[in-house]
């Protein structure tokens, strides 16, 4: 699944980021890595979605987020 | 050694650099911008006891790759040996991720300091940091500070002065989970050296590189450093030092580094971090309002509002009192000069020409401070960035991120720094549009042209005229961008979308902001005294001046007949007279000089106050200007060319002289468009 389709206040692991190369190392700075635990914080009506990684907020259009794969935290 | 230390301070966006930076060089600060490029670079000088330094803010990044300019621009300057100590300024609360740009500098090999910012927050939240553990698995020394209490602040520049010469590889100590060292090929002794030991294939593939760096390039500094970046395949960096490493770099090894150190910083949050946050941020509870799918929209539009309401509303009580002062130092002067027997011409000089023009303008200076107020608040606090998120549906129907809002929003109060926040937008294609979109944004020198017109011939509705004006140049603005989107499309992949933090709320700091304020301020003041000052006496000059000498007859002006020579085109849009004609050319120097030129024009030295407004209404009456006229007049100086410094920047970041051309014929056509149509029609009523 992707980051689109997750629920408010639940955490992901990210898989995978199929993104272009420079807005996937941006993101890989900013710590969104495989492995790296995330939290949904809010979904727009627009489909762009803030998420907390590392103790920080992320607001991503509907774009990236439609390409950051994630498994459910069990 | 130099005379004087210079210090670096480096740091991730919103974790506080500036309100540090300034903690230490208070509004002294010199803001000049990087060489050829208008990112703000800005200097200040302290005393340490006997030692200078001189202090660098350093521009806001998370990394210290090559893919933005300010990342470029910080690494550029550490590694040219600018900078003789960096002190990188951490968010202790979000630790995690500023220890990834601290381990990068810590490899940049200059000697680094921590200084742990927002202690106080992380007290609060009941975290504790052990601030013994932490240097020791990082090598630097850390000390914590609080930029906004203002603590810690000279612990940090003694570190700073006795840390200068030092290397980064005391009380360097700690180990890996696992020991990966022990299964090595060859051993690598770096973890007595290196803060950041990547895994063996890695480490291997460093010291042949190296190896290989040292013997084409002998004097290269910080070899460590430049191997790792050619194994992240930095293009700056490979373009810099072209060698051949065929069978070492076999892929991009970017990812794997990045992974590593978050490995790294992970063991150490895991051992100085102690009580993890439980309790929930009230950042996010805010957030559940302020961003709300549904409200967010509405909060910001009253948010807005609200801004422009206090500007015109508790700013013209102010500018009440300003006017009386400066008609009053008007008349002083003016008696006095009558009194030294002053000739006719130096009187008219200074009267009706620099205090008619420049003081009209002072009058403003309430308003302005207002409104810029204000947008410090709405920054300052983390509220900004929401703006992006809110509008981000909106923006992104004309083809731009919510990131772009920023931009347009800072425009409200000046071009200048608005077009230069359109940096911040990856895309180039965003950042063109966004560019030609930004002077559309009713900026702050355009004030005094809605308030003495709206004022004038709208009386009891002037404000909601005055405020039309801003809903006015926004839809222009949107709609702009949505044509250009339309005939543009852009490539599928292309598609500019939404990257940006969201900071914690925090109550804003006065500090930084009455410096920012301050600032604004004193560009104010210092425009009123160049430009305003030289624009007032030169129209002065071609009004009160002819083929025949001083006239006594504005309309014999050299003034007069330029004018005269656009009153065919400007006469659909209802501006068919001379004066306005020399007034709208003035403007394209500063738009308040819109307004000075009237004062000018008709002699009025008080244009501000009630009694000139009604002289200058009494006196643009006969002359068939009415109402609709105003109305047109308010647009036109809305939607037409910005002032010069305006269209310096815009030429500076659009780096093409056709563009440029094109940006303001656009805007001529557009405002010429609109005032025409809007008075025609309203002709017809």
């Amino acid at each position: 699944m992707t980051l689109s389709e997750g629920r408010i206040g639940q955490f992901y692991f990210v898989k995978e980021l199929k993104l272009e190369h420079t807005t996937k190392q941006r993101l890989e700075a900013l710590g969104l890595i495989d492995g790296t635990k995330v939290e949904l914080l809010n979904q727009n009506y627009n489909g762009a979605i803030v998420f907390k990684v590392r103790g920080t907020r992320l607001a991503i259009g509907k774009k990236i987020a439609d390409a950051i794969f994630v498994e459910e935290v069990a | 050694m130099r005379e004087e230390l210079h210090v670096g301070f480096v740091g991730n966006p919103n974790c506080g650099k500036t309100t540090l930076f300034n903690a230490y060089t208070g509004a002294k600060l010199k803001v000049a911008n990087w060489p050829g490029v208008t990112v703000e670079k800005k200097e200040g000088a302290m005393r340490y006891h006997n030692e200078r330094f001189k202090l660098v803010d350093l521009p806001g990044i998370y990394s210290l790759t090559s893919y933005t300019l300010e990342e470029k621009l910080t690494r550029q300057y550490i590694l040219e040996d600018d900078v003789d100590v960096i002190i990188d300024v951490a968010d202790a609360s979000s630790l995690e991720r500023n220890l990834y740009l601290t381990l990068q500098l810590i490899e940049l090999g200059k000697p680094v300091i921590l200084a742990l910012n927002m202690m106080d927050i992380v007290e609060e939240r009941g975290m504790e940091i052990d601030l013994h553990r932490l240097p020791e698995m990082l090598g630097i020394p850390v000390i914590p500070v609080s930029a906004r209490k203002k603590t810690g602040l000279d612990i940090l520049m003694h570190a700073v002065s006795h840390h200068k010469d030092k290397l980064n590889d005391n009380n360097l100590e700690h180990h890996h989970i696992g020991n990966q060292e022990k299964d090595s090929e060859h051993v690598h002794e770096h973890h007595k050296e290196y803060a950041v030991v990547y895994s063996d294939d890695i480490e291997d593939k460093i010291d042949s590189i190296s190896e290989i760096l040292l013997y084409n390039y002998p004097g290269i500094k910080n070899v460590r450093w430049h191997a790792i970046k050619l194994l992240e395949q930095d293009e700056e960096i490979m373009e810099r030092y072209p060698v051949n490493l065929s069978g070492i770099v076999d892929r991009n090894y970017e990812t794997d580094i990045i992974n590593q150190k978050y490995d790294f910083i992970e063991e150490i949050i895991e051992e100085v971090l102690v009580n993890k946050s439980k309790k929930e941020a009230s950042t996010d509870k805010v957030d559940r309002i302020l961003t709300h799918r549904f409200w967010g929209m509405p909060i910001f539009f009253a948010v807005i509002g609200l801004v422009f309401f206090l500007t015109f509303s508790i700013g013209n009580i102010f500018a009440g009192y300003f006017e009386g002062i400066i008609s009053s130092f008007s008349e002083l002067v003016l008696n006095f000069l009558i009194s030294i027997h002053a000739g006719d011409i130096l009187t008219s000089l200074v009267v009706d020409g620099i205090i008619a023009g420049v003081g009209g303008i002072l009058t403003f200076l309430p308003n302005i401070a207002i409104l810029f107020l204000a947008l410090a608040i709405l920054e300052d606090s983390g509220y900004m960035a929401r703006v992006a998120y809110v509008m981000n549906g909106i923006m992104g129907k004309i083809g731009l991120s919510g990131r772009a809002f920023i931009p347009m929003l800072l425009g409200f109060g000046c071009t200048v720094p608005a077009v230069m926040a359109s940096r911040t937008l990856e895309n180039i294609k965003d950042r063109r549009k966004t560019i030609f979109v930004t002077p559309f944004m009713s900026c702050s020198a355009k004030i005094p042209i809605y308030v003495l017109f709206s004022g004038m011939f709208f009386k009891k509705n002037a404000a909601l005229v005055a405020l039309s004006m801003y809903v006015i140049g926004l839809i222009i603005g949107i709609l702009a961008a949505y044509i250009m989107n339309k005939i543009d499309k852009q490539e599928e992949g292309q598609i500019s979308t939404l990257l940006i933090e969201l900071p914690e709320y925090k109550a804003p700091n006065v500090r930084t902001i009455l410096i920012y304020v301050w600032d604004k301020i004193k560009d104010y003041l210092s425009k009123a005294g160049t430009t305003i000052f030289l624009a007032s006496v030169i129209i002065w000059f071609i009004l009160n001046f002819g083929t025949k000498g001083m006239v006594t007859d504005m309309s014999q002006s050299f003034g007069a007949s330029i004018g005269r020579f656009l009153v065919p085109v400007l006469a659909p849009a209802g501006l068919g007279l001379w004066q306005i004609g020399v007034a709208l050319i003035s403007g394209l120097a500063a738009k308040e000089v819109v307004v000075a030129s009237f004062g000018i024009l008709f002699g009025i030295a008080d244009i501000n106050t009630p009694a000139g407004m009604t002289q200058l209404s009494d006196m643009l009456q006969p002359l068939g200007f009415g109402t609709l006229n105003a109305f047109a007049l308010m647009l036109f100086c809305l939607l037409y060319t910005p002032c010069a410094a305006a269209v310096g920047v815009i030429a500076k970041e659009l780096k093409s002289v056709k563009l440029t051309l094109f940006t303001i014929l656009f805007q001529l056509v557009i405002a010429w468009a609109v005032a025409t149509i809007v008075y025609q029609i309203g002709s017809l009523i």
